[in-house]
């Protein structure tokens, strides 16, 4: 019976997210921010605030650190993200949905120093991860890379 | 080679008095900091493509300029370049999977014994999140198998709560039949693809 119900709730849930893509649009989140040192900021929509450890992290996010600022972030798909001083790095685009056949990471280094360890979007369809700096695009077939860009 | 890395070195003082407009990227491929595994990565722009496959290789693009033929860096030189980042990842996620006994939703015996893993995994982490995704075979529809993944996932879920998970740091999906861990064709029944998969983070 309590597999019924829990059956019967799961496909309601699945047929609310099916038809309703309004609701569906709402963001879901990326990741969360694991660890954080000195300086810095999450830039929402905008505006910027402190950011935290423990604090989500969604698509279209923009993480920035100060001059003695570092930050780690690690994605749902398994994704670890960190920055070390004076560095921006923009969430461009995440999407870890496998049963809806949604995979998607775009990451644009700005400027400053990143390291970035792939996850199971990579591992899934490399071809859906893009890591672009203002000059030039990285294709990533696994594993682990570390990007600096200077003089911006 | 080290002339590079030099110039990539020498850049972050440089440009503070006489800013590059265009800018520099190097981008080196590195061992995964966990496994020691090295995957590949290309690095493109409209003036050319190198592509990155082993260790430490790195590529620099000055301005728009195509990268630069791909050079090894040095420890030192990766390490100089790359540790203030670096040392900032977060620690691996860790990964459990827990199997059925044949066509039943009991845990396999040595699948059981893995949920206080789960819960000491999570104890050990500063900001834990605990993913718990249900997959099945491909038997039966792409739908159904959703539902049915999450059905499989939330009886984990609830098993891990009762020996002490914190409910707040669980969250709970379905792959349904999209992420078999043996490919197989529709409607063959394969026990290993019926299986739940839990990442602490």
């Amino acid at each position: 019976m309590a597999h019924h119900l829990r059956l019967i709730i799961g496909v309601l849930a699945l047929t609310l997210l099916a038809t309703a893509p309004a609701f569906a649009q709402q963001p879901a989140s990326a990741g969360r921010i694991k660890v954080v040192s000195g300086t810095v900021y999450l830039v929402r929509a905008g505006a910027q605030t402190t950011a935290q450890a423990g604090q989500v992290v969604y698509q279209a996010d923009v993480l920035r650190t100060g001059s003695d600022g570092r930050i780690g972030v690690t994605l749902k798909d398994d994704t670890r993200v960190s920055l070390g001083p004076a560095s921006e790095v923009h969430l461009d685009r995440f999407s870890y949905s496998p049963a809806e056949g949604q995979l998607a990471l775009a990451l644009k280094v700005v400027r400053g120093v990143v390291a970035y360890v792939s996850g199971r979007i990579a591992k899934l369809a490399p071809d859906s991860v893009h890591i672009e700096t203002p000059t030039a695009i990285l294709g990533v077939r696994g594993t682990t890379l570390a990007v600096r860009v200077d003089g911006v | 080679m080290l002339a590079i890395a030099a110039a990539a070195c020498s850049h972050s003082h440089s440009s503070r008095t006489a800013p590059d407009r265009n800018g520099r990227t190097v981008v080196t491929l590195l061992p995964d900091p966990d496994s020691g595994a090295v995957g590949a990565a290309s690095v493109s722009n409209a003036a050319g493509s190198v592509e990155l496959t082993r260790a430490r290789a790195s590529t620099t693009i000055n301005g728009n300029a195509a990268p630069t033929p791909v050079k090894t860096l040095s420890e030192s030189e990766t390490r100089q370049l790359f540790n203030a980042a670096f040392s900032m990842l977060p620690m691996a996620p860790q990964h459990f999977t827990l199997h059925f006994q044949f066509n039943s939703d009991e845990l396999t015996s040595e699948s059981r014994a893995l949920l206080p893993q789960v819960l000491n995994a999570a104890k050990g982490r500063p900001i834990p999140e605990v993913l718990i995704i249900g997959h099945t075979d491909r038997v039966g529809s792409a739908t159904t198998n959703i539902a049915l993944g999450l059905r499989r996932a939330g009886m984990i879920r609830k098993q891990l709560i009762d020996i002490g998970l914190d409910s707040s740091l669980v969250e709970v999906v379905s792959h349904g039949e999209a992420d078999l861990l043996v490919k197989t064709a529709d409607e063959v029944p394969e026990p290993l693809n019926r299986r739940v998969e839990i990442t602490v983070r």
